[in-house]
């Protein structure tokens, strides 16, 4: 998607219809910049954007219900309504399209009393033909363009970067996930593995119609195992959203608990514990994991040591009865056996003593080969030897470290525990009761854990019967050639599913480790720390440092882990870019994506913000930026303006007697940010900037 | 990278191509219903 204009009228702070704001998209000035002091409609340029193409707004969007500007309802008669609409243009995959959302106002009297009342949204697109008309397309609109970009998806391009950090906030990663996995197509593959399985369903009942008794009885014990495994997987779906929910309601819980007074010291530490204490476990998982990954490929090595020994023995004993090395070669003796004449001169005829004894220089001679083998397995053996001393170092490494993660949860449950004993006695009811939630939401997550782990049992069990009845179909007679087609049919059907789930899980994996890599490669660029950024299998992201050769995890500011996010976004986009181009995604085309940011530098140092200013615009393809006089700061300016394609000042025409006014200077001209308006009503004006007075 | 899909047969093979060509081309267009016969055909097509 790229963005080419928007429109706004009578939306919020803008009175009437704004100029058509167009924004900058070519490749080498893709930058738009919108200044505009606080209150003066940078916020709600955002949600003109959020609300025009996903009906939503951003947090920071206060009274979002009130989207007609109040002065154009107060110039409208009773009874009248008052339109309010934004509208956007963008380009996709080498189509145009227009968008817009509309909403009226309707003021009321009813027994002299004034109200307003608001109606429904509508959404209109119209999509350009090859002969620049525009019309209107069969599909829904909000379908089109959550094809182009998933409404799931809208938070990571349209964004408040005050409020960015909450990227990286635990509770949003399963909804990161998801997000991510939309833009690779992971939908095509499962909408393909769900049909090929009905399909293969559909099969199996054409065999059963065609079989003979076994094959039926066979395929009916399998569809009613099949049949649990698909309750019990629904069963670990439900129990994952409750461990879920659970989860959040610990999160409120424990907000409510430390605004609770008095016991801030105590939440605070809680918080740290719990959080090294979810580290630990992290760590511990991973370690265990890499345990079993050596044991399974290096653990042969520590079978070898007699046959290392046996070996070395017999070697040795050739060597000691002169028996190695061999100096006599077998074809040598072969050959003098078949010229049946010996070097001497001596005739070797058959069963001659002569003959005899050449020929029994042949068994002496078969050591040659003995001798090759064995100078090839010397260096075999010394390297095996080798792997094993470092296979067991390995392996005492991660024993230590396992028994020292375990001790440190110990530890940590320790005083998790007497923290909430001492909550638990708390003299004030609301902690205690607050602190016995909390005990049962734990137990209900515990129990919930418990039942996950023997329904996966249970559908381990069921996949081995379904496996073992699927053999024992296969192997069944099957003598009509229908029914030989049919199980020949199912048999491609499940391989076809086997494979597509084979090469998901790959691509999945694939793409969470290059994600991974590319947002560490972007926060160290903009990162003066030598922290790393850590991805998770479930898309935690995290930072972590390595202090004596172990890796931590590093507590992150505010700023950055606003950096965090915006790498994470930009890696995002990079990645899924790369993939686009080079025809890997199975979805939608995703090689375009715009970045509407709203205040993007302000919690940042000055550092920090200059990285990030020269960074994102290489990320994105297209990116829009509502800025502040003092967020548009001396560094932001020199790194943005050489990618400015386009640049915008909202002036802010204020009714307030004696209004202090704000200029802001560009390019060598003064533009109003704040000045009097000529009106009794506040409004605010797009003016774009002149930049042609010095480029 | 690593393609399990290349490692199959021919027809198998061709089953997951045209399979996912259907699923894409349904996504893009965002066609809803059940798409058994489809599938279904594709499966029965390829293996005779």
């Amino acid at each position: 998607m790229k963005l080419i204009s928007i429109k706004l009228f009578n939306f919020r702070c803008f009175y009437q219809q704004t100029p058509e704001i167009m924004l900058a998209r070519s490749e080498d000035r893709n930058i738009t910049i919108l200044h505009g002091n606080n209150g003066t409609g940078k916020t709600s340029l955002l949600n003109a954007f959020t609300w025009v193409l996903y009906d939503k707004f951003t947090a920071a969007f206060a009274d979002p219900e009130q989207l007609v500007n109040r002065q154009a309802i107060a110039e409208a008669q009773p009874k009248q309504s008052t339109d309010c609409w934004a509208e956007v243009l963008f380009e996709h995959d080498g189509k145009r399209y227009r968008v817009r959302r509309q909403c009226q106002a309707h003021k009321i009297e009813n027994k002299g009393e004034r109200s307003i009342e608001y109606s429904k949204r509508e959404l209109f697109l119209q999509v350009a033909g090859d002969d620049g008309r525009w019309a209107i397309h069969n599909q829904m609109p909000d379908v089109i363009i959550n094809g182009i970009l998933p409404k799931s998806l809208h938070q990571y391009f349209f964004f408040d970067g005050e409020r960015i950090e909450q990227i990286v906030r635990s509770d949003n990663r399963n909804e990161i996930a998801e997000a991510t996995k939309k833009l690779l197509g992971v939908q095509v593959l499962d909408n393909a593995i769900k049909h090929l399985k009905e399909a293969r369903k559909s099969l199996e009942e054409e065999l059963k119609s065609v079989g003979d008794a076994q094959t039926k009885t066979l395929i009916s014990q399998k569809q009613k195992v099949e049949n649990d495994i698909v309750e019990c997987e629904t069963r670990i779906q439900e129990i994952e959203q409750e461990v879920e929910a659970q989860s959040q309601l610990r999160v409120s819980c424990n907000q409510r608990l430390s605004e609770l007074g008095g016991i801030e010291e105590i939440q605070k530490r809680r918080e740290a514990l719990e959080a090294q204490e979810r580290e630990n476990r992290d760590n511990l998982r991973r370690t265990k994991n890499e345990l079993k990954q050596a044991i399974s490929t290096q653990g042969y090595s520590v079978f070898l040591p007699q046959a290392i020994a046996d070996f070395r023995e017999l070697v040795g004993g050739l060597h000691e009865r002169g028996e190695l090395p061999a100096d006599i070669k077998q074809t040598f003796v072969l050959d003098l056996l078949e010229r049946r004449k010996c070097i001497c001169g001596a005739a070797l005829h058959d069963g001659s003593p002569n003959y005899e004894e050449v020929k029994s220089w042949l068994e002496k001679a078969g050591l040659a080969d003995v001798e090759t083998a064995t100078l090839k397995l010397e260096g075999f053996v010394d390297e095996v030897e080798k792997q094993a001393t470092d296979f067991w170092q390995g392996i005492d490494t991660k024993q230590v470290s396992i028994s020292h993660l375990k001790n440190s949860i110990s530890r940590l449950e320790l005083e998790l525990e007497d923290i909430r004993e001492q909550l638990r006695k708390s003299p004030i009811e609301d902690i205690r009761q607050m602190q016995t939630r909390l005990d049962e939401i734990d137990l209900k997550v515990e129990d919930l854990n418990l039942e996950k782990g023997r329904k996966l049992q249970k559908c381990t069990d069921y996949q081995q019967q379904v496996e073992n009845l699927q053999k024992q179909i296969k192997s069944s007679k099957q003598n009509e050639g229908k029914q030989k087609l049919a199980q020949k049919r199912i048999d491609a059907a499940q391989q076809a599913i086997d494979l597509l789930i084979e090469f998901k899980t790959n691509r999945n994996e694939q793409f969470r480790k290059q994600l991974e890599t590319r947002i560490d490669e972007i926060f160290s660029q903009i990162s003066f720390k030598a922290q790393t950024p850590r991805l998770s299998e479930k898309y935690e992201l995290s930072l972590v440092e390595t202090i004596a050769g172990q890796e931590v995890p590093s507590g992150a500011s505010t700023g950055e882990n606003q950096i965090l996010s915006l790498s994470f976004i930009g890696s995002v986009i990079d990645s899924v870019r790369k993939w686009s181009k080079s025809g890997l995604l199975m979805g939608p085309d995703s090689s375009t994506f715009p970045i509407v940011m709203d205040s993007p530098f302000g919690s940042l140092d000055e550092i920090y913000r200059r990285q990030v200013a020269r960074l994102i615009p290489q990320l994105a393809n297209q990116l829009v930026v509502m800025v502040s006089k003092t967020q548009w700061r001396m560094e932001v300016a020199e790194e943005m303006t050489p990618r400015i394609g386009k640049e915008y000042v909202f002036v802010f025409n204020s009714n307030k007697p004696d209004t202090q006014t704000d200029d802001i200077f560009l390019y060598g001209n003064s533009y109003p940010l704040v000045r009097q308006s000529a009106y009794d009503y506040e409004y605010t004006e797009v003016m774009e900037v002149n930049r042609d007075s010095t480029t | 990278m690593d393609d399990p899909i290349e490692q199959a047969s021919s027809e198998v093979k061709k089953i997951i191509k045209r399979v996912l060509d259907v699923e894409k081309s349904r996504l893009d267009k965002n066609e809803q219903g059940r798409i058994n016969e489809d599938i279904l055909k594709i499966v029965k097509e390829e293996v005779q």
